[in-house]
């Protein structure tokens, strides 16, 4: 399946494939997604080739394969001779959410501090809002809180206790151990979370409870059980987020870890020599053997991420707001200064809050399938979203049973897709269904025509996703107006110019590779992996009022995680030389609870005045974001947390420029016009439509025109025009500014 | 300045609902589109929401770091137009202080309010609740036209009062509350005034919360601001206020038509509390909601007077504010939370009674009487949307409060003052279909957080003993309450801490039970002087309480001199290893025992959160008492030789009312309660509502 064939034929015009006998490694990217597995291969001298396959949720390892396959006819050759040559296959996994959310885990036993049993029921109370909308949370009288991973019954309390300091106020005590192990073992427990207060601080009773069940349940035996420790897995304060990282972590441990030891064995049968790669989500990919499994989480997104980066160092941008319009869900990611941060917010993982480090690609409820429908307490106001029709049934122009109107029915009534080329011809749409529904149900009960409540319901998505990308943005502490919109997801390039405005971006960069973001990202991505440590140390006290020099305290845990680290990508095969260490610190004034991340200038401290200067970065970097008038030197700086990245160097992906053709697109990619509605009171418009794979590197269109490609349609407003860049990224440019009707 | 007295203004306190239209809001509210003013409406909240946000972030006291944050825009007159929060009521009440700001500052040559200005305030009588609730807004200009104002509310832990950690159980006027200032102007030209922090700062036992709690407020008012201007220069400004105020216009209209749907009636509900702040003490608030048409009128008359010399008094606005939570969380959870929802309602509020408070009486303990009034609006909002809405006729989450409050030093000598996360590790209400949620946060605090043990003890000197589901702690029924949380607290690390409790429904259950459900149990402390768990701890042989029901159970081996107290302690010098013992409640239950599924009944025995004497004496249940398994033969036979028995205890009801109206309180405990019995005047014969 050739998906961006122009795209293909101008990265590559000059080079061809594998059979050519270029004997190049190259890297491949596997994205699964709710409806496609994506794939994309790039090789160091610059090639790339794309596939998509149905995933097949029954095995992912069928789909996986089925998509090797194509790929390796997209490269001229066949599976054994493209796996041959491929260093890595880097898979954007959803095998450990599917099991999360399917509820296929294993029957777990959490062994925790007695008199805590019921910490992760209570989930700081407000777990029933977890993971919701904002609209469920509201609805006060009909919360829930999600069923658990682990049963009331399978959760035993030791009698160790441990303080602040990791002081032990009670020491654990074998017998008690053996008698609670019992329990859990007689109760079917197929592997144990431990997960005792102050851990990260002093691992000791951890791990000792742990010797204790594998002293009782040895590997050798059949009965052997896996044991997961909270300070191994998370080792940082806040015990309901500690213990839901490890417990997530081992519940989709044992499901991860066969379905892809299965999917490694077919590689290897079909010819790959290599270990399988993660993509984590911390932004970084790591051989499966040496992967905690709770770091896939949100793998695809993030990918992308990187994807949307490197794209964005090619075409000049390093400012770039990533975003993924599909179906049900818009996916909202932040590139600031060429850079992919974690932030300082708190992941949930299907409904439980964690704490695993990771790149945040926030979701809103908001796609072409996001119903459009009238709120009656408010006196019919139009509402579009959250509730969605999602690929099934789908909107009513699916005509696959969907009744309620959606955002994509209202783009089709507005005339901007083709009917009969939607998805490259593979799904006909049916004008007069998304009509009718429209009429019906929005239309009629406003008083309006069709096209008028069509027109409405794509300014209000429109809006609401703008104004959520800027609030995302802006809570990272950085302008929205100064970045670059990157649209990617099916619908993305139809409503990049509406939602544009709202963000105050003027320009929009629709990547050739945006249909496969997450496999390319996947391909692209640098091997790399984070290890982070809670740790108190005082930069500035507010009871002397003056800065402390805690050098050595400081510098002992760079060097424990930089040991781990080393270590870590040693066995991965990797010489030190070659790895590369940042160091993120989370600092905070005084008594607050929440921290905000700082890049530390340098890894390990030589004098207090280096010490002193963490301290006043912070207040610069407070300052920029949430206004000098907040800092707060006075009130104390404290360190509560180290985060050290280690990443090895790898080539980087450069795909080549093609170069530009004239500013008028070829005759034979103007495909003809058709009626398209721009505004109401003007009705349809004859609009030119073209053809995105006839278009040329350089060529310009004004809007209002529509452009068809096989996974997207570019709806270009007026006021915008669209030009074709030298890597064929779609380039959307408004003048002047436009702002919100 | 001419005409100000320097006393309290009774006039602005009264305009809780939205002002008059100007000609200037009314002539721009026309021009806004159906579809500018959707797009519109969902800025204003992600605006609102990024100003919450940001204050959570940047504060640092118990309030703030858990979430009990309202943020809001509010109109040029003051009207609370968009908030995100889930602590309605100090949005709502954030308006008084600002329309304080519009009618006495704005134009007061010594003052003025300028771009760059930035407002404070926690006197009670403005903010509604305590002294401990404080708030900042800064005013939004535009062209030179004040637009709107911007501002954050939220709970800071300490405020200099008699007693640490923001209320004064033992207050006796105002003046032992601590610091208390009506709305002054807290900064100027963008910066804040550093002697009036330092002077804040020094009436408090923990200046530096104080100051960080300060600074989140305005650096989200800050952002919030900008946010604001970038809207008005894209859409211009006269799209802005007239959309703004149109958000209170439909509003209100939604709300009206919303109290249409229910059916007419007057639904009453007298709640009491048992205590006077920390001694035990009977009073009433006495509610009834009148419904007719597309209005709702709350009745309080025949409460209790004004509660001299004691903090359990509230403000009539305070009153209003809890109402609010009700509705925007509960009646009207799908509409826009502003002030806009008091259109469908009136009020009657008895002069010089304990929900007007009036005079130098202290208000300290406002909290308490608030939740009280809220059982009841609880109890009444499910009766009289059991036939429109029968989904929302809920139980009331638990309406008590228990929760330590303490100051002094840390463990690295910080200062401290301020009260425990567990304010929000309350029960929810049974439903009609479902249990309530088992520790579910607060119900004037959704989305609150009680918080991780080890975030608490990372800078509190406290140690604690166990903390988790509290058995039996919910009111029964067809679907149970929420379970509340027990937790045990030992000082540690410190030679001493003043502690102590606040809080109420000791002696007699603070939230009821709807429909035939039961009330959640009362709760109270224990406090063990030099107790040897610390010992018990270090030796670690024997087990020890793990759960609040163990700590009073015969074979408790903690030692100590042991007191039990009302839930409402008074602050005393804890030392350390000294222990303390709370038990928040949780919701009340919904509908007949005796329908309870029994294998539900069985569930919660197996997870612990009831005891075995619950299963057999109020479920009625038959079972094997090893393996849990129900006979439910035997179980429905039980279950009907219950029902036979209660027709028997059957009486006409007015048989039931001759003996009922021979009984008497102790005269002692209508020291403070009022007149008893009532004088028998009915709703319909009270003056008419007020309608301000």
């Amino acid at each position: 399946m050739e998906i961006l064939p122009g795209c293909v034929r101008s990265l590559h015009n000059c080079m061809d494939s594998l059979h050519e006998g270029v004997n190049t490694m190259m890297r491949i990217g596997v994205d699964v997604g709710g409806t496609f597995t994506d794939f994309c291969t790039v090789s160091d001298d610059g090639r790339m080739r794309v596939a998509k396959t149905p995933t097949t949720h029954y095995d992912l390892s069928v789909g996986f394969m089925k998509g090797l396959r194509q790929l390796a006819r997209e490269c001229g050759s066949d599976l054994k001779a493209l796996l041959e040559q491929a260093e890595s296959i880097r898979y954007s996994t959803t095998v450990g959410t599917n099991a999360l959310i399917e509820r296929t885990g294993p029957k777990l036993g959490l062994i925790t501090t007695a008199g805590f049993e019921d910490t992760i029921f209570i989930g700081r109370s407000r777990s029933w809002a977890d993971g919701g909308s904002v609209e469920a949370n509201r609805d006060l009288a009909r919360i829930v809180k999600p069923v658990p991973l682990i049963a009331p019954d399978m959760v035993v309390g030791v009698r160790a206790r441990m303080d602040y300091n990791g002081a032990v106020v009670a020491p654990l005590q074998r017998d008690d151990v053996l008698e609670q192990l019992q329990t859990l073992v007689d109760r079917g427990a197929m592997g144990f979370v431990v997960c005792l207060l102050w851990s990260f601080v002093n691992p000791v009773d951890e791990r000792e409870v742990k010797r204790i069940i594998e002293e009782e349940y040895p590997e050798d035996y059949l009965g052997a059980m896996p044991v997961f420790l909270s300070s191994d897995i998370s080792p940082k304060g806040g015990e309901y987020t500690r213990a839901m990282t490890s417990i997530v972590n081992a519940y989709i441990h044992s499901t991860m870890a066969d379905e892809l030891n299965k999917l490694g064995n077919e590689l290897r049968d079909a010819g790959f020599r290599r270990p399988l790669v993660l993509v984590h989500s911390t932004g970084g990919t790591k051989k499966m053997s040496r992967t905690r499994a709770v770091l896939t989480h949100s793998a695809g997104p993030v990918a992308g991420l990187y994807g949307a980066a490197l794209v964005g160092a090619t075409s000049g941008d390093n400012n770039i707001i990533f975003t993924d319009m599909g179906g049900t869900s818009f996916d909202i990611g932040v590139i600031a200064g060429g850079e992919i941060r974690l932030q300082d917010f708190i992941p949930v993982v299907d409904r439980w809050r964690t704490n695993i480090p990771s790149v945040e690609v926030k979701s809103i409820g908001a796609g072409g399938g996001s119903i459009a429908w009238i709120n009656r307490s408010l006196g019919n106001t139009l509402e579009v979203g959250p509730r969605s029709a999602g690929s099934m049934p789908g909107p009513a122009c699916y005509d696959q049973g969907g009744t309620e109107p959606t955002v994509t029915d209202a783009d089709l009534v507005l005339g901007y897709y083709n009917p009969d080329n939607y998805l490259g011809g593979t799904l006909q749409l049916e004008p007069d269904l998304a009509h009718a529904t429209i009429e019906e149900h929005i239309a009629r009960p406003l008083g309006i025509s069709a096209l008028e409540a069509a027109w409405r319901i794509r300014r209000l998505i429109d809006a609401k996703m703008g104004q959520e990308v800027f609030n995302e943005v802006a809570l990272k502490g950085h302008d929205p107006r100064r970045f670059t919109l990157f649209a990617g997801g099916g619908a993305g390039a139809a409503h990049a110019s509406g939602i544009a405005p709202h963000i105050g971006a003027g320009r929009v960069v629709v990547p050739a590779v945006a249909p496969v973001s997450g496999a390319f990202g996947a391909a692209t991505m640098k091997v790399s992996e984070l290890w982070e440590k809670s740790r108190r140390l005082r930069i500035f006290e507010w009871a002397s009022q003056r800065y402390l020099e805690d050098i050595e305290a400081f510098n002992s845990v760079v060097r424990e995680l930089a040991d781990l680290a080393v270590r870590d990508l040693r066995l991965e095969g990797y010489a030190e030389q070659s790895m590369h260490l940042d160091l993120d610190l989370e600092m905070r004034f005084g008594s607050q609870y929440n921290l905000t991340r700082i890049r530390a200038p340098r890894l390990y401290l030589e004098s207090a005045d280096d010490y002193r200067a963490l301290g006043e970065l912070f207040v610069i970097r407070y300052g920029e974001i949430y206004s000098p008038e907040a800092t707060f030197l006075v009130g104390g700086i404290n360190i509560e947390s180290f985060c050290l990245s280690a990443w090895v160097e790898a080539p980087l992906y450069a795909p080549a420029a093609a170069s530009l053709a004239g500013t008028e697109p070829p005759p034979a990619a103007h495909v003809g016009t058709r009626p398209a509605c721009w505004h109401p009171a003007r009705g349809f418009i004859d609009t030119p439509v073209y053809n995105f794979a006839g278009l040329q590197p350089g060529n310009v269109i004004a809007g209002a025109a529509i452009i068809e490609a096989r996974e997207t349609t570019y709806v270009i407003e007026p006021g915008w025009s669209f030009r074709l860049d030298s890597w064929r990224n779609g380039i959307l440019e408004s003048a002047p500014l436009q702002r919100p009707a | 300045m001419s005409a100000f007295s320097y006393s309290r203004d009774f006039e602005v306190v009264q305009r809780m609902r939205p002002e008059p239209a100007t000609a200037a809001e009314c002539a721009a509210q026309a021009l806004v589109g159906d579809l500018d003013f959707d797009i519109f409406k969902h800025k204003m909240h992600m605006i609102a929401l990024e100003g919450k946000e940001t204050t959570m972030k940047l504060g640092a006291s118990t309030a703030m770091r858990w979430g009990d944050v309202a943020f809001g825009v509010f109109t040029a007159q003051g009207d609370l137009a968009v908030c995100a929060t889930g602590i309605y009521h100090h949005a709502v009440l954030g308006q008084i202080p600002i329309k304080y700001v519009v009618k006495h500052w704005v134009r007061e040559p010594s003052v003025r309010a300028r771009e760059g200005d930035a407002f404070f305030y926690n006197d009670p009588f403005y903010g509604g609740v305590h002294n401990a609730d404080m708030g900042l807004a800064v005013p939004v200009f535009h062209g030179g036209e004040l637009v709107c104002f911007v501002g954050a509310a939220v709970h800071t832990g300490e405020c200099g009062g008699a007693e640490p950690g923001g209320t004064s159980p033992l207050a006796r006027t105002q003046y032992e509350e601590g610091l208390r200032v009506p709305p002054i102007k807290i900064g100027e030209d963008f910066r804040l005034k550093e002697d009036l922090l330092n002077m804040l700062a020094a009436m408090t036992r923990d200046p530096r919360t104080m100051i960080l709690d300060i600074k989140a407020r305005l650096a989200a008012a800050r952002i919030a601001e900008r946010r604001v201007k970038d809207l008005i220069e894209a859409q211009g400004r006269e799209f802005f206020i007239g959309a703004l105020r149109k958000i209170l216009t439909v509003t209100g209209e939604a709300a009206r038509r919303r109290i249409a749907r229910l059916n007419d009636g007057i639904y009453r509900q007298p709640r009491f509390m048992d205590t006077v702040g920390t001694g035990a003490g009977l009073t009433r608030i006495n509610l009834a909601v009148i419904k007719k048409g597309d209005r709702i009128t709350l009745d309080l008359s025949g409460t209790s007077p004004l509660v001299a010399g004691k903090p359990v008094n509230s403000f009539f606005q305070g009153i209003i504010g809890l109402a609010m939570v009700y509705f925007c969380g509960w009646l009207f959870h799908d509409l826009p939370a502003n002030n806009g929802l008091l259109e469908a309602v009136d009020w009657r509020f008895p002069e010089d009674s304990m929900v007007n408070a009036g005079g130098e009486v202290s208000t300290s303990m406002a909290p308490v009487v608030q939740v009280c009034f809220t059982q009841g609006m609880f109890l009444c909002g499910a009766r009289m949307v059991y036939g429109a809405i029968p989904s929302h006729a809920v139980a009331a989450w638990f309406s008590g409060f228990a929760i330590p409050v303490y100051g002094g030093f840390n463990q690295f000598g910080d200062p401290i003052a301020d009260i425990s996360p567990e304010i929000n590790a309350t029960g929810a209400g049974a439903r009609p279909d479902m249990d309530g949620v088992d520790v579910a946060g607060a119900f004037f605090a959704t989305l609150s957080d009680c918080s991780d043990v080890e975030s608490t003890e990372a800078d509190r000197p406290f140690l604690y003993t166990f903390r988790n589901f509290f058995k039996n702690s919910y009111g029964h029924g067809r679907f149970r309450g929420g379970a509340g949380a027990g937790f045990g607290l030992m000082v540690h690390n410190v030679p001493g801490l003043a502690l102590g409790a606040m809080g109420a429904g000791a002696r007699f259950p603070m939230t009821l039970g709807v429909f035939g459900g039961y009330a959640s149990p009362p709760t109270f402390v224990q406090y063990v002087e030099g107790s040897n768990l610390g010992g018990l701890m270090a030796d670690n042989r024997a087990s020890r309480p793990g759960r609040l029901d163990d700590v009073y159970s015969d074979v408790n081996p903690e030692l100590g001199r042991r007191s039990l107290h009302d839930i409402a302690m008074a602050v005393q010098v804890f030392r350390t290893g000294d222990t303390i013992y709370f038990g928040v409640g949780g919701g009340g239950g919904y509908g007949d025992a005796l329908e309870r599924d029994p294998q539900a009944v069985m569930n919660d025995l197996r997870d612990n959160r009831m005891a075995r004497w619950a299963a057999r004496g109020i479920y009625h249940v038959v079972y094997d008492e090893a393996s849990l398994r129900v006979d439910h033969e035997a179980t429905a036979r039980k279950r009907q030789a219950v029902r036979d028995e209660r027709r028997q205890r059957g009486r006409r009801y007015s048989e039931f009312m001759r003996d009922w109206q021979q009984l008497r309180p102790p005269a002692q405990a209508l020291t403070y309660y009022g007149e008893y019995p009532d004088s028998g005047r009915s709703v319909e014969q009270a003056p008419a509502a007020v309608s301000l």
